[in-house]
């Protein structure tokens, strides 16, 4: 009987422990969210999007020239990053699939998702900063490409191989060659899971400081030559948390508030697409 | 006849370009690995390879520079990081595996999917407006009249608390991992099959037991290989402990007193080299992360590979 009400005593004390632990988990997240809501909210005005950053200690302006900047920058990746990577998935879901080519790869893919982003941003400052000789929001968007092309490989493969071969094998028995089999046959049945998988790069790459901190740099003016240093609004947040001004930092705020909203909406809405479509 | 040679051509034209789209992740990875060793070559030929890692000093002015102290930070902030982290998120793992009633599931698995959404700048921006100054002013001083006052692991703790270090840094770092690596861990719970649980609670098990003695032992590998992965981030993350870690090259006694670890010396000091030998130094600090952070997720794809493979 001793024994019995130890063991039960044990589980009792262990649940509690992990139920402890998953609130621990919801507590950082509503308290990230509300901190960040609480701070930004009152920051938030038409002026954050219509006007430039005023000189330091001035009161007013705001950061269009972030937000311009940042899409600049995003779009280069999206137009590097997306072809490439819906073209690698494809290779290694299909040519490549039982190849050892093929399987090193997606393994490399797999790796280069998790590797340093800031050691990538060295990277392209030594092949396209450097050699230039000046900071270019080019840099940027490939710096971001580089980081967005495995995480689109790794999804278009996976979404790829869940469209059963079978499916394939109809389309080859009617003479289909392979690339009519995956552009007409496979791309229909997975379209739906390489949206996602690029909605959720867009939201990974959108958040990323470091690769933009020795590529694009930041830049206090409006801009929309990418030849030259071109300002993103994660540079500029840490630029402006950092400064010594009061209302640098509510900016820095109003800005974090917007690329969080944008990118848990952005999240949200990729993991609903995929629940709809693979509910069955 | 012609026919067939053109759709030939375009099958064998398809798949050379997506090859080609393939290779490129090949291509970046042996091309970062070349250039960093290029651009640090001056600072590999002065310092050399032990030389570089074992020389705390990181003096730009007499450009003698060496990676211990970054490369100490680095460890320490990681290290604490998972301490933190492990006993948190396979808690969260075993709670949403194993007692959340299934209303709540979807929802709690939102919430971790988004804590992992949001971007590291927004983690370290706040640890620097919210958690710091909690941490300074509150825990810090109660650690120090707690745990401070014993011999030996008070040394820890020594120091004025401001909030700006390592502890401060580290936690910052667990927050950000620890949705991912309950994600991980979560994933491997699940993979255990109903019958075991089943036959384990048939023979009158308690959760706990059923917890302890069947699903653990089933997803250990999933969960350490997870775990290794999770190291590999925590390694080369840069803006969640850029805003909080103070950037100070020492090599820290107490956890108390700011650091750098190599991601911080880059964001911090990248932009302001101004002589060949720093920049070649801050390349070489990048090589040593790069190669540090891949041979420790490769090896995590090993384990989980291994184990998937029986």
């Amino acid at each position: 009987m001793n024994i019995l009400t130890k063991r039960k005593i044990q589980n009792k004390m262990a649940l509690s422990l992990s139920v402890l632990a998953a609130a621990i988990g919801l507590f950082w997240l509503f308290f990230i969210l509300w901190d960040i809501f609480r701070h930004g909210m009152s920051f938030i005005t038409m002026d954050l999007f219509t006007k430039d950053p005023m000189p330091p200690g001035f009161k007013g302006g705001g950061l269009r020239n972030a937000f311009v900047g940042q899409m600049l920058i995003t779009l280069v990746a999206m137009v590097i990053g997306i072809p490439f990577g819906i073209l690698g998935g494809t290779f290694l879901s299909e040519y490549g699939r039982h190849s050892r080519l093929g399987r090193f790869i997606s393994t490399l893919s797999d790796i280069m998702v998790s590797v340093p982003s800031i050691v990538i941003g060295t990277f392209v400052y030594a092949i396209m900063v450097r050699p230039i000789g000046h900071f270019n929001g080019w840099a940027g968007g490939v710096a971001l490409a580089i980081i967005m092309i495995p995480v689109v490989i790794r999804t278009t493969e996976d979404m790829m191989s869940l469209v059963p071969w079978s499916l394939r094998e109809a389309a080859f028995a009617l003479g289909a060659p392979y690339y009519k089999v995956i552009t007409q046959v496979v791309y229909r049945g997975a379209a739906t899971g390489i949206f996602t998988g690029i909605l959720l790069s867009i939201a990974r790459v959108a958040g990323e400081t470091a690769p933009l901190l020795f590529t694009s740099f930041n830049n206090s003016f409006f801009t929309t030559n990418l030849n030259e240093s071109t300002p993103s609004l994660t540079v500029t947040i840490f630029q402006y948390a950092m400064g010594p001004y009061d209302d640098w930092h509510g900016m820095a705020w109003a800005a974090a508030l917007v690329i969080t909203v944008a990118i848990l909406l952005v999240t949200v809405a990729g993991r609903l697409l995929i629940k709809w479509r693979y509910r069955n | 006849m012609s026919k067939q040679n053109l759709t030939d051509y375009k099958d064998t034209l398809f798949r050379v370009i997506t090859f080609g789209a393939a290779m490129v992740v090949l291509v970046v990875i042996v091309g970062i690995f070349v250039s960093l060793v290029e651009q640090s070559l001056p600072a590999i030929r002065k310092f050399g390879f032990f030389h570089f890692i074992t020389t705390p000093t990181w003096d730009p002015v007499h450009e003698v520079f060496g990676a211990a102290s970054s490369l100490y930070g680095t460890i320490v902030t990681t290290v604490l990081a998972m301490a933190i982290a492990i006993p948190v998120s396979i808690g969260i793992a075993i709670f949403m595996t194993e007692l959340c009633p299934n209303f709540l599931k979807g929802a709690m698995g939102t919430a971790i999917e988004l804590l992992a959404a949001i971007p590291s700048i927004i983690y370290g921006m706040w640890g620097l407006f919210t958690l710091a100054p909690i941490m300074g002013n509150t825990v810090e001083p109660f650690l120090q009249h707690t745990i401070g006052k014993i011999p030996y692991l008070g040394s820890l703790f020594s120091g004025t608390p401001l909030g700006i270090d390592i502890l401060t840094a580290s936690t910052v770092l667990s927050i950000m991992i620890i949705p991912f690596m309950a994600s991980i861990a979560r994933d491997t719970f699940m993979l255990t099959p109903q019958v075991l649980r089943e036959s384990a609670y048939g023979i009158g098990a308690t959760r706990w037991e059923v917890i302890r003695n069947v699903v653990l032992p089933y997803s250990k590998g999933g969960v350490f290989g997870g775990m290794v992965i999770a190291m590999g981030r925590a390694l080369g993350e840069t803006m969640a402990v850029a805003f909080v870690l103070g950037n100070k090259h020492q090599i820290a006694h107490s956890l108390l007193d700011a650091s750098a670890t190599i991601t911080v010396t880059l964001a911090n000091e990248f932009t302001e080299a101004d002589s060949n030998m720093y920049m070649a130094s801050l390349f070489y600090l990048a090589l040593i992360l790069f190669v540090m952070s891949f041979l420790t997720l490769a090896a995590a794809k090993f384990i989980l590979k291994e184990r998937s493979a029986p």
